[in-house]
């Protein structure tokens, strides 16, 4: 059940999004979600919605697993159309015994779930395409201009990388706890929501004990191997921009050149 | 090398306000001194020190008193720990909570790239280090998707690339099934050989130190013995003392001597053993050739037909499979099981395909298969915890997935003990903790309480853990906590994965035989095991699994006489029947089916001593 979401898995094949340099995609993922935030026309959302199927169709992730990752926000676009479509007042749309729907809220609803589509699939694409270590690696060089207000950006960098790398390990782990307290017949799914959430308690306390011992093995693993922070540390794979990233680059410009003159012109 | 003189090691334990509750000493007045290029063996059951006494050689810890040198480097001086741990690597028990990189090759770079070596030359080392291991295949890989040997070999490479002097293992094998183990230890004796590094291997397998110039063993945090193979192995008494037992191999010699079969020394390896016996054979009749006549009355074809009747009576067995109508309606039943996961996506991958299975009450199935052939997922069918894609599973008659059947009254019966069952322990005294099932049962309090009680009781425990706090026991003991919390529901079959992983010689014999007697009593159980010397030992039955598939079904005796077979899967035979086929190919009339210790001394006692 936890193993079906797909959000932020990395995909391994070969495509020319996966070879670009992390650095780059942060700034694609960056720029993209602020047009959406400048779109209000709907010739901008096409505009976004191109620029979409470009990004994704030369990842090769099939866009079947990524649509299977929307499923976990599904919730929360349902609460944003209900909130939009309820709560705009204007030219009536649809009026049905205590129903009142607006034309105006029949369109916000319309266009904020287009955007969080758009936003959640944009955002993913450099998941899929980049390895959590190179993921934090660009974090780090993206962000190290921090380090001079004494922000230990390298240390957040690891912290989130071998946060990443664990994270299957512990839904692994999740999943057999409770599937071990299921074999003594504890019950998740039926019965009063205190209830259940008081079922959960066997599960969460082994969780919390075991992660504490992972860490604790691992901080002395990486002892035993002369870890000692940021300082004097050389890389195997230091990051270098390629011809890709720098045409990358370009359309980048060319895109949000775009939206910006649609949102000035229309 | 290595030279430690006089180290002691304690801590405090402190209870829930902060006092100081009572002192451990983990290691006391120690003093050892390794050479470069030698191959240590460290043995001692849990809780014997030798975990802390690695950890004080690469400085992660300090001594609390005396003195450690590398190299001539004191551990005591700050300055010195880099260079210390550059050159005694460590390679730890759990290969998942050592990997820091999410792919191989550069979890392997993360010790250089501390170090701060230049990138052109990390690329080299981690070539080379990823080489000589073997592993440079799988440098793109993510290491999650690779056996726990291969896991262990990648930290291995980790530990090279830094290129150190000495490599410290402290219990990595005990987490792998048998192939990881040897995959660590070739490793360990090539990078020996070859490359001149020092070796301590720290583990509870006897069979994994036979080959190592020296031995040490801790005791109570002393050290006790200090020795070759064959002084050490030498004290079976002494062994026992400290919780640990003989190599399969010179246990046999052993038991022979004491079932008067005059063997010379210590045995440690199998050729030695087959020759010794021979040698026996030949002094006491005068060879083969004219053993017939030694026998008397006996002629070798009564003898050869005695084998035969005596194989093929293990073969149908005394003990009749239960008749089909009486499996029927008590028994568990799989029938064409099937199980992908994942399906639909890039992952998907079938784990059990069209299985068929049926247990009878009061049975001992043993489930052996190389790691990823389906095990865990088919034991996971017996209680309905997962549902399979295809195929039906009866229990008491019933299929357990047609609507309105009540799982709870499956999982009370069928009950379920998952690998290291002590990380799934939650509650606050350990009699709570076992109680839980039971109270799932919505049961009364006072029948709760006794099912705990007799649970406790029955792994073992004394009365005085109740109150304890799970998490303050020893591993052995959270272990059998985490057993009875299973054993508390009453149920009918029990199925074990690998029950035993991880626990020293006495923990696990003790463990195995709490198994016995639990089936002795009637319950069915059922018990997956890498373990081939435990599961003949205690097995009536053998499921053997490959690639999702049930590929054998039987008796053990009929399955330990596939030798070729199991090897082809990654198995193997147990060490006795191994030996009694030899002596047969050798020419002397002995029941090479045997798989049992105990039997196979007292065949060969009897057919050396003429008196079949």
């Amino acid at each position: 059940m936890i193993r079906d979401i797909t959000i932020g898995q990395y995909y391994p094949v070969e495509s020319v999004i996966h070879r670009l340099d992390p650095r780059t995609k942060l700034a694609i993922s960056f720029l993209y979600i602020i047009s959406l935030f400048l779109a209000n026309n709907k010739y901008m959302y096409l505009l976004a919605l191109v620029a979409l199927v470009v990004y994704i169709g030369f990842s090769k992730v099939p866009l079947k697993f990524m649509l299977k990752g929307l499923k976990g926000i599904a919730i929360f676009i349902l609460f944003s159309v209900v909130l939009n479509m309820f709560f705009t007042k204007g030219d009536p749309f649809l009026d049905f015994a205590f129903i009142h729907i607006s034309w105006q809220g029949f369109r916000t609803a319309c266009y904020t779930t287009v955007r969080i589509i758009f936003l959640v699939l944009g955002a993913a694409v450099i998941t899929y395409t980049t390895t959590p270590t190179k993921l934090t690696d660009g974090l780090e060089r993206a962000f190290s201009w921090l380090k001079r207000f004494r922000v230990p950006v390298h240390e957040i960098a690891m912290m989130v990388s071998i946060a990443l790398r664990f994270i299957p390990i512990l839904v692994e782990e999740l999943d057999k706890i409770m599937k071990a307290q299921q074999a003594r017949c504890a019950d998740f799914e039926n019965g009063s929501i205190w209830n259940r959430l008081k079922s959960l308690f066997p599960v969460i306390l082994p969780m919390f004990v075991s992660a504490i011992r992972r860490a604790n093995d691992l901080a002395l693993a990486m002892e035993a191997r002369c870890y000692r922070g940021g300082d004097g540390r050389t890389k195997m794979k230091p990051l270098k921009y390629t011809v890709c990233d720098r045409v990358t680059y370009i359309l980048l410009l060319v895109y949000l050149a775009g939206m910006i003159s649609l949102r000035i012109l229309l | 090398m290595i030279k430690a003189e006089h180290v002691s090691f304690e801590y405090f334990r402190r209870d829930e306000n902060g006092n100081v509750s009572d002192m451990v000493e983990a290691v006391k007045d120690l003093s050892l001194e390794v050479k470069q290029g030698e191959f240590i063996g460290i043995l001692g059951c849990n809780g014997s020190g030798k975990s802390t006494f690695a950890k004080m050689l690469n400085t992660l810890l300090d001594p609390t008193e005396g003195e450690i040198r590398i190299e001539g480097m004191s551990t005591r001086d700050e300055s010195n720990t880099w260079n210390i741990r550059k050159n005694t690597g460590m390679v730890f028990q759990n290969p998942d909570n050592q990997i820091i990189g999410t792919i191989v090759e550069e979890d392997v770079a993360f010790g250089p790239e501390n170090l701060g070596v230049p990138t052109d030359e990390i690329w080299s080392r981690v070539a080379d280090a990823l080489e000589t291991v073997g592993m440079t295949a799988y440098r793109e890989q993510s290491p999650n998707r690779l056996s726990g040997g291969q896991k262990q070999r990648v930290a291995i490479a980790g530990v090279l690339a830094m290129q150190p002097k000495c490599i410290i293992f402290d219990e990595s094998t005990a987490m792998l099934d048998p192939k990881g183990r040897q995959e660590v230890l070739r490793a360990a004796h090539m990078l020996n050989r070859e490359k001149g590094i020092t070796i301590l291997f720290i583990t509870h397998n006897m069979e994994e130190v036979v080959e190592a110039d020296r031995i040490v063993v801790m005791n109570l945090g002393k050290l006790v013995a200090e020795g070759t193979p064959q002084e050490i192995f030498s004290h079976p008494e002494q062994m026992q003392e400290y919780g640990l037992e003989l190599p399969r191999i010179t246990e046999l010699a052993v038991r022979l001597k004491k079932n008067g079969i005059p063997i010379n020394g210590t045995i440690l390896d199998e050729d030695t053993l087959v020759s010794e016996i021979e040698n026996v054979a030949e002094r006491l009749s005068g060879g083969h050739a004219e053993r017939a006549a030694y026998m008397g009355q006996k002629t070798q074809a009564e003898h050869a037909a005695y084998i035969e009747q005596k194989a093929q009576a293990e073969y149908t067995g005394d003990t009749e499979r239960e008749d089909p109508a009486e499996v029927m309606r008590s028994g568990l039943i799989l029938d064409h099981v099937s199980y992908r996961y994942n399906p639909g996506t890039i992952y998907e991958y079938p784990a059990l395909r069209d299985v068929s299975l049926s247990f009878a009450k009061g049975e001992f199935v043993a489930i052996i298969g190389h790691t990823g052939s389906g095990k865990s997922t088919l034991i996971q069918q017996f209680n309905g915890l997962l549902e399979p894609d295809s195929g039906h599973i009866y229990f008491e008659g019933k299929d357990v997935f047609e609507k309105g059947y009540n799982r709870t009254h499956l999982r009370e019966k069928v009950g379920l003990v998952f690998q290291y069952p002590e990380y799934q322990l939650f509650a606050e005294t350990v009699l709570e903790d076992v109680s839980f099932g039971p109270k799932n049962l919505k049961l009364p309090l006072l029948e709760v309480q006794q099912r705990a009680f007799q649970a406790i009781e029955a792994v073992g425990l004394s009365d005085a853990v109740y109150d304890s706090s799970p998490f303050e026991l020893s591993g052995g003991q959270k272990r059998r906590v985490a057993i009875a919390g299973v054993l508390a529901m009453r149920p009918d079959i029990l199925v074990l994965d690998e029950p035993v992983a991880g626990l020293d010689p006495v923990g696990r014999k003790e463990l195995l035989q709490m198994l016995q007697q639990l089936n002795q009593k009637g319950m069915t159980i059922v018990l997956v095991s890498h373990n081939m010397e435990d599961v003949a030992e205690y097995a009536d039955r053998v499921i053997v699994m490959n690639q999702g598939t049930v590929d054998f079904d039987g008796k053990t005796a009929e399955v330990f006489q596939r030798e070729e077979y199991l090897q082809e899967l990654g198995l193997d035979i147990p060490v006795v029947t191994h030996v009694m086929k030899r002596i047969q190919e050798e020419g002397y009339q002995v029941n090479a089916g045997e798989y049992r210790m105990q039997r196979a001394v007292e065949e060969l006692a009897a057919y050396l001593s003429g008196q079949v």
